[in-house]
C-alpha cells in the first residue's frame, strides 16, 4: 500500500484555468518525495488536493488507501500540512496557536501540553511563545507553522515550499526536523523550487511543468534522463532545465 | 463537539486578549444606548403603554442578539479570509458540516451572551425585566441562530468575504432601523408595516417586546414564530449550501 497515490488526476479552477493534468504519482511509506516546478506549475494545487482542500476535477487521490474525496476527515487526522502561506491565527500568540491547533484535532490537554512545550523548545520558540504572531519575523512564523504540522503526530507531512524566503539557518533547522521525521518512519511530500533542497532531502523527485509530471525518479535517474553519465552534483538542475525547456 | 468547543474557546481567548474592546462592544455601547434613549429620551416622551423605554429596550436586546453573531461568525470568516485561518480550520480532522456547525454555535453563544448582558443592563438602568422568560429565551435563541446563519450566507455567497462585507453594511442599517427595534410593529403604517414583515429583526424585536411587556401592543406569538420559522427554513439550507459551495474546494 502506497502512502500517496494519484491516478490520472486533473484539476481545473472554476475560472477554467487547468492547473493539473494527467498527474499520476506513487509515494511509498517512509519516502521523501519532492515536487519541483516553476511558479505556476501547479505544485500548490497538487498539495491542496493531497491535503483534501481541493477535489480533483477528474482522477482520484488516495492517502493511506483512503480516497481524498470520500474520507477527508480520516485523512486529515493522519497528515500534517505546512501550506505555502502561513495560516497562523493573528488573534492568538504563538503558544496559543499551537494549543488550538491540537484542540481542533481533538487532542486531550495531557497529550498536547507537553508536546507544545517540546516543539517550542525544539524550534527555539520558547522566547516567542507569548508573542503575538503579528509581531513575528517570517522565519519565526514558518517555525510555528512547522511545529503545528508535527504536533498532531502525523504519518505523512505535506509541505508546500516550506523554506521559501527563509534564512539559511532556519532552512537547515527545518531540513533537520524533516530528516528526523523521516528517520522515524514518516513519509514526506514536499514541493519546492529550490533544486538544492530537492536534491538534498528527497529520495525521488517529480518535475512538474504546466500541470504535468514531465520527469520523475531518483537524483541519479534524473541525471541520467538529462544526459549526464553519473548522478553528479547538478544532475537535478540539468534535468530541470531539460524538463521546463524554454521556460527558464 | 470537541471542535465546536475549541472554536468557541478560541473566540473567547481572542476576546479576553482584547478585553477593553470587548467590554466597549458588549457593555458600554448598549449601556449608553439604554441610558440616552431609554432613560433620558424615554423620560421626556409622554408615557404610553409603559413608556418609550419599555418599547425600545427589547429592541436594544434584539440588536445585541444580532451583532454578537455578526462579530463572532463574521469576524471568524473575515479573518479566515485575510489571515487564512479558515484554512487552519478546514485542515482540522472534522467534516465541513462540523466546521459550519461550530461557527454557527459560536455565533449563537455570543448572541445569547450579548443578549443576556443587555437584558441585565435593561434591568439595572431602566428597571425592566422580562415577564415571560421562556418566550424570551426561545426568541433570543432562534434570533441569534438566524443571524449566525445570515452572516454566513451574506459573507460566503459572494466570491470573497470582502465583497460580502459591503452587502452586509448595506443590509444591516435597514434591518436595524426598519426592523422594529426602536419602535413597535403596531406603530407602523403601510407601506412600512409590509416592509417590516420581510425583516427577521421585526420578529425578534416583537417577540422580545411580548416577553417583556405582554400587556402592551405587540405582534401575536403565532406570527412571531411563523416569521422566525420561515426565516430558519430559508437560512438553514442556504447557509449549508453557501458554506459547502465555498469550502468544498478551498480557493481563497
Amino acid at each position: 500500500m502506497a502512502a500517496v497515490s494519484a491516478d490520472n488526476v486533473a484539476f481545473v479552477y472554476p475560472s477554467g484555468v487547468k492547473a493539473v493534468e494527467g498527474l499520476s504519482i506513487c509515494v511509498r511509506h517512509g519516502e521523501v518525495y519532492g515536487l519541483l516546478g516553476l511558479n505556476g506549475a501547479g505544485k500548490t494545487s497538487v498539495i491542496k488536493m493531497l491535503a483534501t482542500l481541493l477535489r480533483p476535477t477528474s482522477g482520484s487521490i488516495r492517502i493511506f488507501d483512503l480516497d481524498t474525496m470520500e474520507r477527508p476527515a480520516e485523512i486529515k487526522r493522519r497528515i500534517g500540512v505546512v501550506p505555502q502561506e502561513n495560516n497562523l491565527d493573528t488573534y492568538l500568540d504563538v503558544r496559543q496557536n499551537l494549543i488550538f491547533h491540537c484542540r481542533y484535532a481533538g487532542m486531550a490537554k495531557k497529550i498536547y501540553a507537553p508536546l507544545v512545550d517540546e516543539w517550542l523548545a525544539l524550534l527555539g520558540l520558547e522566547g516567542k511563545a507569548t508573542e503575538s504572531v503579528l509581531r513575528l519575523s517570517g522565519g519565526t512564523k514558518r517555525k510555528a507553522m512547522l511545529a503545528k504540522a508535527f504536533l498532531t503526530g502525523p504519518e505523512l507531512l505535506i509541505l508546500d515550499e516550506p523554506t521559501a524566503g527563509l534564512d539559511p539557518d532556519v532552512r537547515a533547522l527545518l531540513w533537520d526536523r524533516v530528516g528526523e521525521f523521516r528517520r522515524n518512519g514518516g513519509t514526506v511530500f514536499l514541493s519546492t523550487h529550490y533544486l538544492e533542497e530537492a536534491e538534498r532531502l528527497c529520495d525521488r523527485i517529480g518535475i512538474l511543468h504546466s500541470g504535468r509530471v514531465v520527469a520523475e525518479g531518483t537524483v541519479a535517474d534524473l541525471a541520467h534522463w538529462a544526459g549526464q553519465a553519473s548522478a553528479q552534483q547538478g544532475g537535478v538542475a540539468a534535468a530541470f532545465r531539460r524538463a521546463v525547456g524554454g521556460c527558464l | 463537539m470537541k471542535f465546536m468547543l475549541a472554536l468557541l474557546r478560541r473566540a473567547a481567548t481572542a476576546d479576553i486578549a482584547a478585553a477593553r474592546l470587548t467590554a466597549v462592544r458588549m457593555l458600554v455601547q448598549p449601556a449608553v444606548y439604554l441610558f440616552v434613549f431609554g432613560h433620558v429620551v424615554g423620560g421626556m416622551l409622554p408615557a404610553q403603554n409603559g413608556g418609550y423605554a419599555g418599547i425600545m429596550a427589547p429592541g436594544i436586546v434584539a440588536i445585541s442578539l444580532i451583532t454578537g453573531p455578526f462579530v463572532t461568525v463574521g469576524g471568524g470568516v473575515i479573518s479566515g479570509y485575510y489571515f487564512r485561518t479558515m484554512e487552519e480550520w478546514l485542515l482540522a480532522p472534522v467534516s465541513l458540516r462540523a466546521i459550519l456547525a461550530a461557527l454557527v454555535f459560536g455565533g449563537l453563544c455570543y448572541g445569547l451572551i450579548g443578549g443576556a448582558v443587555v437584558a441585565a443592563l435593561v434591568w439595572a438602568i431602566l428597571g425592566l425585566a422580562p415577564q415571560n422568560a421562556g418566550y424570551m429565551a426561545l426568541t433570543a435563541t432562534v434570533g441569534a441562530l438566524l443571524f449566525s446563519l445570515f452572516t454566513l450566507v451574506v459573507l460566503l455567497v459572494p466570491e470573497t468575504p470582502d465583497k460580502g462585507q459591503e452587502v452586509f453594511s448595506f443590509l444591516m442599517m435597514p434591518m436595524t432601523f426598519f426592523g422594529c427595534t426602536f419602535y413597535s410593529y403596531d406603530m407602523l403604517g403601510a407601506p412600512f408595516s409590509y416592509l417590516a414583515l420581510m425583516l427577521p429583526t421585526t420578529y425578534i424585536a416583537e417577540g422580545l417586546r411580548a416577553a417583556y411587556r405582554p400587556d402592551s401592543p405587540h405582534m401575536e406569538a403565532g406570527m412571531v414564530l411563523a416569521g422566525l420559522s420561515l426565516a430558519a427554513a430559508v437560512l438553514v439550507p442556504l447557509a449549508d449550501w453557501a458554506f459547502r459551495r465555498r469550502f468544498r474546494d478551498f480557493t481563497w
